[in-house]
């Protein structure tokens, strides 16, 4: 049971850093579009930069702890690099130089999004296998 | 010499039309030429072996311009002459051709023009109008068919009308040319010896054609008559010469091809695609062989290339937008072979001479006239269709309906009749009335806001009372009377407001000292009606020194004091105006002393010193200009004040750092008397924001200097003013262009100080070209330079300095060898180093840059804070005032002091602009070195003792760095004085110092000038030979 649970956790946080970095790429798009101002967006983007790290390392934590461990060596590429970001300081966008980073700024959340994906599809995978092996 | 090439630019624009011209197409180029030296060994042969005996005085002559006049037939003339044209010699007075190393004429006759670029002349038809050579029609019209398929070897160009053909005639129109210098003749004596020593790698280059070049320089009109005269006055002036012009071209092609051809086809061909620079070493020397003093130096300031503007006669004026090449590329691989910025610097507010105002146009109650589609306004490149009912946008080419009220018939060409009443319509700058749909709320009055430091280190500087006097004397000259409003905040460790209330005698004092939580005492009142609180502002700044007189703080709460006065701005915006004497040190904002440690310099973070250290400022800076409010920033401190924090704030509202290290009012006041009046007094632009538009399949995509973007391509400027200029850059869409011309459009929506709105537009057109080489020719070294500075020190904010001086080399060297390559197949370039004429300047600007403020060096070569705000400073520059902070001018006005009558009219000639060499310094002279923003007056240690004592008084054996330089009673004072005040007056957007230094003071001298000699080589760096041999180096590894 509580490894069911862990599993259901670890897909929870997988799927809500996917619709973070997902909103934040929308954001993204929608000011290169001039749909909203560069204040008002970089104020969205930076408003889940740190819950999206904050997620992240937690759910790196639950992997090791009742989850699929190896799901959590997986991610600790990601971890560091989040965590190198934020040593420099560079975890938020700026708002003066947002159109200038704004290329920049969604080449690294595209590769975010196509990571998170790749770990998704293996976890599901893997969980699939488990079940099946379960039953038989 | 042939890499100085005065004269061209003016060469007659037009082609002629006669038919004689394109019949003689080898002769133009000649006279377009700079002298065709002997320079070049391997261009130049002393005799041809077939010349007909009146070739001997030419040869021997060598490289003198004066030979085409001494023909042996007309002895005197040449000597009697005016000396008017001076041309090329005229810079390097001495010893005119000191050297054997003179580099071939660079420029040649349109001859080769064909082969290599046959594109170019179909394409560009019109912008060829300037290049007088591409502009000759091409040879093959008249000459044998060899010059068809013009092979690369030089070989089988037409010779130029033979000695022989003309020889007989040539007396004749003698006397129209005009009367060489006589300069020349002393100038021919020098090369006659070296000459003959030339050896003759390269076959046969007849001397006709040098003396034809070399007059160039000087004599506009002639040449080009004594081209044509061969054909066209030979009939009139001569009884008929036996064999007509054309005639004996051919016999005489086919006559010398089988013999000893004529190779100077080859060589003009070549001469005329480029400049040149010998480096080969002269045989028995191991220095390299490049003279000096041959090297091209824009001794004559910023030359705006005059081909945009005749070419598109309707374009706005230079000043207000200058592209880097007015020949844009026009598909991907050709943007990717321009190794250089490809993009336009702006400069909206340009201040435009007396009578060239930008006209003000009111459409009223039609609206302004702009495309449905792309919102282009009306301009000179849209054309009317229908009858006038139609109007189509030169941008996107859509058909718009022209407003009843907008029409007006179409005469029989297709022109509006009204034309000459519609000045949007003939004029590329003009300025519209904005209506109300172009606000976003109603136009603000202009505000001025004033932030002061009042602590203990801005009270001994004796700051306050500069600047409180300063905006006293503004008072009456502020823009926008009687809107204006204004008010003050003063803060040390507290924050200090005025109740400024008109009712009021004098001003109230509000002290808040809850740095935590700030607020604003006072609703209103604190920002005052400047018309009706006149009084009360007044005595406050009558006050204002004496009041923080004894304060002992030595606290700033600067960024609490930033954020009252946003709080008291945000309703308004307007212009902040922030004094600043010492590190923010309480409450938000505070900042530590950064720099210090010397192991950060060289390594990876050492970028980070020259950002913001606390996002503070950068928040604070978006707030401002989303509110409307520009900052500029006057930093005064003798200790580090964080300028790279500071500055953020300027950077990010279209402002602007002044910089005063270790201020003194005894010292810098009048300086910042002068500036800080200019930044009141000026015409600003308030609530601005400015975009640029251009045709389909180009696009501006990144933006360089002082603002902030509001979306992908619109910039906001709160407050903007002429002395701030903008650099982009764009980029190609599509892959491929299919149109002939594109079109660029500023626009700047703006309040006027007046309260009116305003949109103020300039357009320009400029050609689509498919060749790499007309793109060379038409670039804008200004243009370039700008945009290379701002990539430059934006570099420097993410890299370390070697990393940013190192791309801008590499760009150089791959714009050249790309270039190199173009000429490499066809023509034996050997050891010279080449490059367009338009861009000659290049790479003594990129040294220049290299060796600028921002970039130069390392750690020790200077201070953080002052690279900080030249680097702030340089990016908002305009591209005449950055040229000449990159190569400042150095003049030698000993003589002209002495000499008793000059006067206002020959200032131009004593401002004589030297290379910035230390064998420029005469230690008997007197030099000014003036950079646009300080003038350091050299005194030699040799100077008369006589104009020493009459410049300084009394004080003239004393130690100059405590002497200051004040008008004394006698003739010699007065007109040094009225020569800086000129000169002042020729740029009055910054307030030139004088700080007067004696020869070998050290280490003064080497602090304030050598280190300026930007060609001399000094610790580390290299000089303008070295450069240019590394250079050349470079573009010839995998060339």
């Amino acid at each position: 049971m509580a490894y069911l649970f862990g599993w259901l956790l670890t897909f929870f946080f997988l799927i809500s850093l996917l619709a973070i970095i997902s909103y934040q790429l929308m954001c993204f798009a929608d000011l290169e579009f001039d749909y909203i101002n560069p204040y008002d967006s970089a104020a969205r983007i930076n408003m889940v930069a740190m819950p999206e790290f904050v997620i992240q390392a937690v759910f790196c934590l639950v992997c090791l702890t009742t989850g699929p461990s190896f799901m959590c060596f997986l991610s600790l590429p990601y971890l560091y690099y989040n965590f190198r970001l934020y040593r420099r300081r560079r975890h938020l966008v700026d708002v003066t130089e947002i159109y200038n980073q704004l290329n920049w700024e969604k080449k690294q959340r595209l590769v975010k999004l196509g990571y998170l994906i790749i770990l998704l599809v293996i976890f599901i995978v893997w969980l699939l296998w488990t079940v099946g092996n379960d039953d038989y | 010499m042939g890499t100085e090439n005065p004269g061209r630019p003016n060469f007659p624009m037009r082609p002629s039309s006669t038919p004689f011209a394109s019949a003689l197409p080898t002769m133009t180029p000649f006279s377009s030429r700079g002298p065709m030296v002997g320079s070049e060994a391997s261009n130049i042969r002393p005799i041809p072996p077939g010349a007909p005996p009146t070739m001997t005085p030419f040869s021997s002559a060598g490289s003198s311009p004066p030979t085409r006049f001494s023909d042996p037939s007309v002895p005197s003339p040449p000597i009697t002459s005016v000396p008017s044209a001076g041309g090329p010699f005229q810079q390097y007075p001495t010893p005119p051709f000191p050297s054997t190393v003179q580099t071939t004429p660079t420029r040649a006759p349109p001859v080769g023009q064909p082969p290599f670029q046959p594109p170019a002349n179909q394409i560009s038809a019109p912008p060829v109008s300037f290049r007088p050579q591409s502009q000759v029609p091409p040879v093959p019209m008249v000459s044998a068919p060899q010059t068809v398929n013009f092979p690369p070897s030089s070989l089988n160009v037409p010779q130029p009308p033979s000695e022989s053909l003309f020889s007989g005639p040539r007396p004749n129109f003698q006397p129209t040319l005009p009367p060489p210098d006589l300069s020349y003749s002393t100038t021919k004596s020098t090369f006659q010896p070296p000459f003959p020593a030339y050896p003759s790698k390269q076959p046969a280059v007849s001397q006709v054609p040098s003396p034809f070049p070399a007059q160039q320089g000087s004599f506009m009109p002639p040449p080009p008559a004594s081209s044509s005269p061969f054909s066209s006055q030979q009939g009139s002036y001569v009884p008929p010469p036996p064999i007509a012009a054309p005639l004996g071209y051919q016999s005489r092609d086919q006559m010398q091809h089988p013999g000893s051809a004529p190779p100077i086809g080859g060589i003009q061909t070549l001469t005329e695609d480029f400049s040149s620079l010998s480096l080969a070493s002269m045989p028995g020397s191991i220095e390299p062989g490049l003279d000096y003093r041959t090297l091209p130096r824009p001794l004559d300031g910023d030359v705006e290339p005059s081909s945009f503007v005749e070419m598109y006669p309707m374009n706005c004026d230079p000043r207000y937008l200058r592209l880097t090449t007015s020949a844009i590329p026009n598909s991907q691989s050709l943007v990717s072979r321009w190794h250089l910025p490809l993009g336009a610097v702006v400069c909206p507010l340009a201040e435009a001479p007396e009578g060239e105002e930008v006209p003000v146009i009111n459409f009223a109650s039609t609206g302004i006239i702009r495309c449905r589609r792309c919102r282009t306004y009306v301009n000179p490149y849209v054309t009317f269709t229908d009858a006038g009912r139609k109007w189509r946008c030169n941008i996107c080419s859509l058909l718009n309906d022209v407003p009843g009220e907008y029409f007006a018939n179409l005469d029989a060409t297709g022109r509006r009749i009204d034309l000459d009443q519609r000045p949007e319509l003939i004029k590329g700058s003009v300025e519209f009335v904005a209506p109300t749909e172009y606000m976003v709320r109603p136009p603000m009055p202009p505000l001025y806001f004033f932030l002061i430091d009042v602590s203990i280190s801005a009270v001994r500087s004796g700051m306050i009372e500069v600047v409180a006097q300063t905006v006293r004397s503004c008072l009456d000259e502020l823009p926008g009377f009687p809107r204006t409003q204004i008010g003050f905040i003063t803060f040390d460790s507290t924050i200090h407001f005025y109740n400024m209330k008109s009712s009021l005698m004098q001003p109230q004092m509000m002290v808040v000292s809850d740095l935590d939580d700030i607020f604003v005492p006072l609703p209103d009142d604190l920002l005052v009606n400047l018309s009706e609180s006149r009084n009360v502002v007044e005595t406050f700044l009558d006050s204002l020194p004496s009041m923080f007189q004894d304060n002992v703080n030595v606290e700033s709460a600067f960024g609490p004091a930033l954020k009252a006065a946003f709080m008291v701005m945000s309703q308004l915006g307007g212009k902040l105006l922030i004094f600043q004497n010492t590190l923010p040190s309480l409450g938000v904002g505070r900042l530590k002393l950064r720099g210090d440690d010397l192991r950060v310099y060289g390594t990876d973070k050492e970028h980070i010193l020259r950002l913001p250290e606390d996002p503070f400022y950068k928040q604070m800076a978006a707030d401002l200009t989303k509110y409307q409010i520009g900052v500029n920033v006057y930093a005064f401190s003798d200790k580090y004040t964080d300028i790279a924090s500071l500055g953020t704030l300027a950077k990010y509202t279209g402002g602007q750092v002044y910089y005063y290290p270790s201020f003194q009012s005894g010292i810098h006041g009048e300086k910042l008397r002068h500036e800080l009046a200019r930044d009141l007094t000026r015409e600003t632009a308030w609530e601005a924001v400015m975009r640029i538009r251009c045709g389909k399949g180009i696009r501006f995509t990144s933006y360089h200097g002082n603002f902030m973007l509001r979306s992908t391509d619109l910039l906001a400027l709160p407050a903007v003013d002429c002395d701030k200029a903008y650099a982009m850059q764009l980029s190609l869409e599509e892959t491929l262009l299919t149109t002939q011309t594109v079109y660029f459009q500023v626009a700047l929506l703006y309040t006027a100080s007046c309260g009116e709105r305003r949109i103020r537009v300039h357009t320009a057109a400029a050609a689509i070209v498919t060749d790499l080489g007309e793109m060379y020719r038409q670039a804008d070294t200004g243009a370039i330079v700008s945009l290379f500075c701002r990539l430059a020190i934006e570099k420097t904010l993410t890299n370390k300095l070697d990393d940013a001086r190192n791309s801008l080399q590499v760009r150089i060297v791959k714009a050249l060898r790309e270039y190199r390559n173009l000429y490499a197949v066809q023509h034996r370039l050997g050891a010279r180093m080449i490059y367009p004429e338009s861009l000659k300047f290049l790479c003594l600007y990129g040294l220049a840059l290299s060796k600028s403020v921002p970039l130069k060096g390392g750690y020790a070569d200077a201070q953080l804070d002052e690279r900080c705000a030249a680097g702030f400073t340089m990016m908002a520059l305009p591209v005449k005032k950055l040229l000449k902070l990159l190569y400042p001018s150095l003049i030698r006005i000993d003589e002209s002091l002495l000499k008793p009558s000059a006067q206002a009219d020959d200032f131009k000639n004593i401002m004589k602009r030297l290379p910035l060499v230390a064998e420029s310094l005469d230690s008997r002279g007197l030099y000014i070195y003036d950079d646009g923003f300080r003038f350091i007056i050299w005194f030699g240690r040799m100077l008369s003792p006589d104009i020493a004592g009459n410049l300084l008084g009394p004080d003239f054996a004393a130690e100059l760095s405590r002497v200051t330089l004040h008008q004394h009673d006698n003739e010699m004072s007065r007109r040094l004085m009225g020569m800086l005040k000129k000169l002042r007056e020729s740029d009055p957007s910054y307030y030139q110092l004088s700080y007067l230094v004696r020869q070998g003071e050290q280490p003064r001298e080497g602090l304030l000038l050598l280190v300026n000699l930007l060609e001399d080589q000094m610790g580390g760096t290299s000089g303008y030979v070295d450069w240019i041999m590394q250079i050349h180096r470079q573009v010839q590894q995998n060339a």
